[in-house]
């Protein structure tokens, strides 16, 4: 009984949205306002946060008209100051209000002369009418025309431009992305003030309608990558867009690799740097976290900050980040291999502290190599999602967890921690989230080649990661280049950073029809100023 | 389904995988193995790190290393016995020297080396020492101090004397082979003995004390002929010996003053090399030798301050050392017959085809080859004061 009641419920609540869709698609909206404020209020269940305000407009109030709004996302005080006012108050007694009768073509009368906003549009039908409305747009209706105006006027609270948490730098730009779509390209174009910068727009999300931008440079981007990203981003159909992770999962190219094939970034200055090299940005409503194709792997372990100091010390770090890295998939997998197969490796000193350390720990070194990675890794997640206040509490006991008691304990040998507490630490020096996960997934398949088959699992497995990486494509560029297929001249970004004067020709992607950066490279190295005696 | 079947298969492959694997607390690091032999049977006997005493932390003040001995009919029986009485299965895989007992050595050693040179888990880079007067085990078996592990002492005092001292050779295990199979060159291995008292040396309390009452020293080096220890090099000798076949890396040699008393000459580069020759049919060595020293220690009443000095000095060290390295040959060439300083393979080297037909009976020749000595010796610098205060004094 219970069950049919659900299913009937379920039925019921489904059933009105599909009925408006049916019943406007076609229709568009009515020549009477009534019949138009019934309709929306039916389709919307009369939600409280829905304004509806009937004024009477035109000489002697001769006009009935309607203004829509949701409060809270509208901007109420504009609303009434350039909207209503203009359209009650203002207009008395001037010419245009005599203009204002049913006879005439109020609307573009009144889109012409009278509404003191900036953005306005035409509507036509009601599901146009609801994504305004929903969006924080004024509806003005007017009684006895099947057509109405979208006012501009959305405006709510949100989070200002604040430093980004995910990907900090030393030196460069503290803003970040918020969750607001036009404040997020306006700082790109605070950025790249050329008119060559194109922006097109989509709303994905049957239900969400979330605003979606494209953003590249025209003629630095290859046309066919944009006709791809297109292709894919209207492919796509979902009732809900939430963040842009789920435009992520929804357009990369091979979803179970555990290598990410789309970059995500929260830095406008990262974004306005791929937009230079002829990359897309994807731009999601909501979300501070923009997404750019197509991605490679060097591109990973880029960060902004590589570019803007001395070319010396951002390539160094640029190497620590891969080896950082390789310790962070390989440290425990090599560990496990050589104390349990290849003793021979060893220096007699190291074997022996080594064995002495080991004497009486119960488990075989990989059982003891996972226990400790999986503790590890619940600390982590546990460090991320607790609330804030619980935060020290946690790191002592975690500490002492995993340090101290465990050694003292018997149960794990101190160079085993020593060892996963190195891996820990380099997966975080990748400047980028998401890649060090891969190393995270990765690692335990490692480490389980290592334990049954040793060095040779290793080698074994890192040729199968090698050729995964090398068979990955994004939006049709290969993950690897410019190591496979290898390309010379973007060497000088890939395991160093060259000089900036250095760096004369864009990275080749696919295109190469606007290749050149510094169009005399010749004269682009600083020279001092040459004596003329 | 298919997917299902691939699966189970390439999950199989891990159930196979762990077949050698070795856990570290399961391992007997053996430093060092000593072979002696019984009327028929081999005594081996492996000294094995107990890990928990070296580190600093655990340590309870029990010996560093503890002694498995087992007998077998062949070496590698008798190691494989071990486990009879080891908690562990031996490891060699670190072994650092190998000690042959004398009378072993003398019936010959080329047996027990088999396995030692076959087994995979052998590094070949541990050193081969003969025990002199004593047996290998006895020798496994005395404590020493600084190193807590005695199979590392005897692995670093051989590296250093060899390093700065000439007389002892440091001979690793391929090094040994490759001389026990070669035509012409015949092997040579240092020494070990035991001084004192050997019961005592093997408690911890000898280490006790400032002057262990035993210890573990090299002695000079033992000759083989094919594979057969047949004598001794005296001191002289030894060092002879070192001078010849460039193995000299620093050392230091006195000389006699041209008066009375001596000065002592601190070697730091040594160079030299063995060419063979056949002068009229007969074939012919000529020894090479340049030395750089510089003068370490004046014991006489001598006016290094002059030029014509230094070069007196240098004439009187080529002659000594010349004198030396003569009668290390005719010593060898009389009492054992055993080219130890391979010079059927400088022969081999220049002459081919003549070494062909002479390698047969190169013991004969050898006997009696003619050797000619070049030394070319250069003092650099006489230290840090002028003429030595017993000068003065004895003025």
């Amino acid at each position: 009984m219970g069950f049919f009641k659900k299913k009937v419920n379920t039925k019921v609540q489904s059933t009105p949205p599909s009925q408006t869709k049916e019943n406007t698609s076609p229709n568009g909206l009515k020549t009477s306002l009534q019949d138009n404020i019934q309709f929306v209020k039916d389709s919307l269940g009369s939600s409280t946060d829905i304004v509806i305000r009937e004024i009477r407009i035109g000489k002697g109030g001769s006009v009935k008209a309607g203004i829509f709004y949701t409060d809270g996302l509208s901007d109420t005080p504009s609303l009434q100051n350039f909207i209503m006012e203009s359209l009650m108050l203002d207009i008395k007694g001037t010419p245009l209000e005599k203009k204002l009768t049913p006879e005439q073509n109020l609307l573009t009368a009144l889109k012409d002369f009278a509404m003191t906003v900036g953005e306005i549009k035409d509507l036509t039908n009601f599901d146009d009418l609801f994504t305004s409305l929903l969006s924080g747009d004024a509806i003005l209706l007017i009684d006895g025309y099947s057509e109405g105006l979208v006012i501009g006027n959305k405006h709510w609270v949100e989070r200002g431009v604040t430093e980004p948490t995910s990907q900090t730098v030393v030196r460069g730009p503290r803003e970040g992305f918020s969750e607001n779509l036009r404040v997020n390209t306006a700082l790109v174009r605070r950025k790249l003030k050329d008119p060559s910068l194109w922006m097109e727009s989509k709303v994905i999300g049957t239900r969400t309608k979330t605003n979606v931008a494209i953003m590249y440079i025209h003629g630095i981007a290859d046309d066919k990558i944009v006709d791809e990203v297109r292709l894919r981003l209207d492919r796509i159909d979902i009732d809900g867009i939430l963040e842009s992770g789920n435009i992520e999962g929804l357009i990369e190219d091979s979803t179970y690799s555990p290598f990410p094939t789309v970059f995500n970034t929260e830095r406008p200055d990262t974004v306005a740097a791929a937009l230079l090299e002829g990359r897309i940005a994807i731009l999601v409503d909501g979300t501070p976290f923009v997404l750019l194709v197509p991605a490679l792997f060097v591109q990973f372990f880029q960060s902004p900050e590589d570019y803007y100091v001395h070319t010396g010390i951002g390539s160094l770090i640029r190497l620590l980040r891969f080896l950082a890295y390789l310790i962070a998939l390989l440290a425990p997998a090599l560990f496990i291999a050589i104390t349990t197969f290849h003793q021979t490796m060893l220096p007699p000193a190291l074997l022996i502290s080594l064995t002495a350390q080991r004497e009486g720990v119960p488990f075989p070194a990989f059982i003891e190599a996972v226990i400790m990675e999986i503790t590890f890794e619940i600390l982590r997640e546990a460090g991320v999602r607790m609330p804030r206040s619980i935060g020290s509490a946690m790191s002592i006991v975690g500490a002492f967890v995993i340090g101290t008691a465990a050694v003292e304990a018997g149960i794990v040998s101190a160079a085993m921690v020593i060892v996963v507490s190195i891996t820990a630490i380099s997966s975080f020096v990748s400047p980028t989230y998401n890649l060090a996960i891969s190393a995270r997934i990765l690692r335990f398949g490692f480490m389980a080649l290592a334990a049954s088959f040793g060095l040779y699992g290793i080698a074994v497995g890192m040729v199968a990661l090698i050729l995964h990486l090398c068979s990955l494509r994004s939006f049709g560029v290969p993950y690897m280049s410019p190591l496979a297929p290898f390309n010379v001249s973007d060497q000088k970004d890939t395991l160093i950073v060259a000089p900036i004067w250095k760096m004369f020709t864009r990275p080749r992607l696919t295109n190469q029809t606007n290749k050149v950066r510094q169009q005399n490279p010749a004269s682009a190295k600083p020279q001092p100023p040459k004596n003329e005696d | 389904m298919k997917k299902c079947i691939v699966t189970l298969l390439v999950l199989t492959l891990f159930l196979s995988g762990c077949w050698d694997r070795r856990e570290l607390n399961e391992l007997g690091i053996a430093m060092a193995i000593g072979i002696d032999k019984t009327e028929n049977e081999y005594v081996i006997s492996a000294q094995v790190v107990v890990p928990s005493e070296v580190s600093m932390k655990a340590s309870t003040g029990r010996s560093a290393v503890t002694l498995y001995t087992a007998t077998g009919e062949t070496v590698y029986e008798a190691i494989r016995k071990m486990t009879k009485n080891a908690p562990r299965k031996m490891y060699p895989g670190h072994l650092q020297i190998l000690v042959i007992n004398e009378d072993l050595a003398k019936e010959g050693i080329a047996e027990s080396l088999e396995l030692l040179s076959r087994d995979w888990e052998l590094r070949s880079d541990f050193y081969v020492v003969v025990a002199k007067d004593i047996t290998a085990t006895e020798v496994l078996n005395v404590t020493t101090p600084i190193e807590n592990i005695p199979a590392n002492k005897m692995f670093n005092s051989l590296k250093t004397s060899e390093k700065n001292w000439a007389g002892t050779e440091g001979v690793i295990l391929d090094e040994l082979v490759t001389n026990l199979i070669s035509d012409g060159k015949e092997a040579v291995l240092t020494g070990i003995q035991v001084l004192g008292n050997k019961e005592t040396g093997t408690s911890k309390q000898n280490v006790e004390s400032i002057t262990p009452s035993t210890r573990i020293e090299y002695d000079n080096l033992a000759v083989f002929k094919e594979d057969q220890l047949v004598g001794w090099l005296n001191e002289e000798e030894s060092r002879g010996y070192s001078d010849i076949t460039n193995t000299v890396k620093k050392t230091v040699t006195s000389i006699t003053c041209p008066k009375e008393g001596k000065i002592i000459i601190d070697i730091f580069r040594y160079h030299s090399k063995i060419i063979g020759s056949i002068n009229k049919g007969e074939p012919e060595v000529d020894i090479k030798i340049e030395a750089e020293g510089n003068i370490g220690e004046v014991l006489c009443s001598i006016d290094i301050m002059e030029p014509e000095t230094i070069d007196k000095l240098e004439k009187i060290y080529e002659e000594e050392v010349k004198e030396i390295i003569h009668q290390t040959i005719e010593s060898v060439q009389k009492q054992y017959q055993s080219d130890i300083f391979g010079f059927g393979e400088a022969i081999h080297r220049s002459n081919p085809k003549e070494w062909n037909e002479m390698k047969e009976h190169w013991d004969e020749k050898f006997s009696d080859l003619t050797v000619n000595v070049h030394i070319d010796m250069k003092i650099r610098r006489i230290g840090t004061v002028n003429n030595s205060f017993l000068k003065k004094i004895k003025d």
